[in-house]
């Protein structure tokens, strides 16, 4: 009797020595720990402050705004009103631009055609990466083949045509304009364009890609394209 | 005496040597459960300094305890109202007495075995 007893308390104490270290063990788990070196840390410090500065831009250009609004609610509303639209259809694509930028050709590889052959098309990925790659070196604007490009073009396959929103790549050459900030952005582009890997990949599609000079005067047309926004709508406002 | 110091050593080092971890949810049940499982263990050690330990009630009330306790606080946080803290009330008031009963029978004892050696 007195042996099965001290088995059973064992037994418990087991248990419970268990218990308890795995609850020791699950509460004493160490807070993640910041492995992140100095350069780490600078370069997230930099993102961060940039998004500030982005952020702090905003703001100002809002409360411009509202000044403006503000000030001159009983005589101009309406140019105020005029002049956000514009900006607002400037921002979407609707107005045609003129700035500083380069304009990219492609055109088939002569040597590469087969009498009789007509020429591949250009792939929707390799010109996606390169639309991709223009914005990552500030692009302002672009237009493919005379087609402006949105926030909402798609750039696709359909039936073996590639298609950049409703217009089709069917002729070549056909030419990419792009629209930067500044000429020295463009420039900068430019000689970026020069060693970009997405120019290569043109190649495996028979086509290459002449990158002209830098211009001071690359015209891109307005996006003539009715844009159909599905997902949003309007909120309803409660009168003031 | 000795073996349930050794067991409760044996099942320290079982846990902290083995890898399982609580999901950070689940340890208020954890918690509730030993100290369900000292309750029992103590009222345990006190039954049987009083010659009342009957081996069955030991066994079945450590189980049924921690099976209560831990029920009880997913209850309360299904019901939003912290029933767990019920439970530790409970036991830490019955810890306590228990512990002070052990102590008080374990005084007796030594001095009474003093006594007679005098």
């Amino acid at each position: 009797m007195m042996s099965r007893a001290k088995i059973n308390f064992t037994m418990i104490t087991i248990i419970i020595g268990f218990m308890i270290a795995i609850q020791f063990k699950t509460v004493q788990q160490p807070v993640a720990r910041d492995t992140r070196d100095t350069w780490e840390l600078r370069d997230s410090i930099r993102t961060e402050m940039n998004l500030q500065k982005r952020l702090l831009a905003e703001i100002r250009l809002q409360d411009e705004r509202l000044n403006k609004y503000s000030s001159e609610m009983e005589g101009s509303k309406e140019s105020v009103l005029r002049q956000t639209l514009l900006e607002l259809r400037k921002e979407a694509g609707l107005t045609e631009e003129t700035g500083p930028g380069i304009k990219l050709t492609v055109r088939p590889i002569n040597q590469a055609l087969i009498p009789g052959d007509s020429p591949q098309t250009v792939s929707p990925i390799t010109l996606k990466r390169l639309i991709n790659e223009l914005n990552m070196y500030g692009a302002k604007h672009i237009s493919i083949d005379g087609e402006r490009l949105v926030n909402t073009t798609v750039i696709r396959d359909i039936n073996g045509e590639t298609k950049v929103g409703t217009h089709s790549l069917r002729s070549y050459p056909f030419s990419i304009n792009v629209i930067t900030e500044t000429y020295e952005l463009a420039e900068k582009m430019f000689n970026r364009m020069h060693v970009s890997p997405s120019i290569d990949d043109f190649f495996l599609d028979n086509l290459e890609v002449v990158i002209s000079n830098p211009n001071k005067k690359i015209v891109i047309p307005a996006h003539v394209e009715p844009i159909t926004i599905r997902n949003m709508e309007p909120v309803d406002e409660e009168g003031e | 005496m000795w073996l349930p110091i050794l067991g409760l050593l044996i099942g320290l080092f079982l846990g902290l040597s083995s890898d399982i971890k609580v999901p950070e949810e689940y340890t208020n049940y954890l918690s509730i459960a030993v100290l369900a499982a000292l309750d029992t263990f103590f009222g345990g050690i006190r039954a049987h300094l009083q010659n009342s330990y009957d081996n069955l009630v030991f066994v079945t009330g450590f189980f049924f305890n921690i099976i209560l306790a831990a029920s009880l606080a997913f209850l309360g946080v299904h019901l939003g109202v912290d029933l767990y803290i019920v439970a530790v009330f409970a036991f830490g008031v019955r810890l306590f007495q228990n512990i002070a009963v052990i102590r008080r029978i374990l005084i007796n004892k030594w001095v009474s075995a003093r006594e007679n050696s005098q």
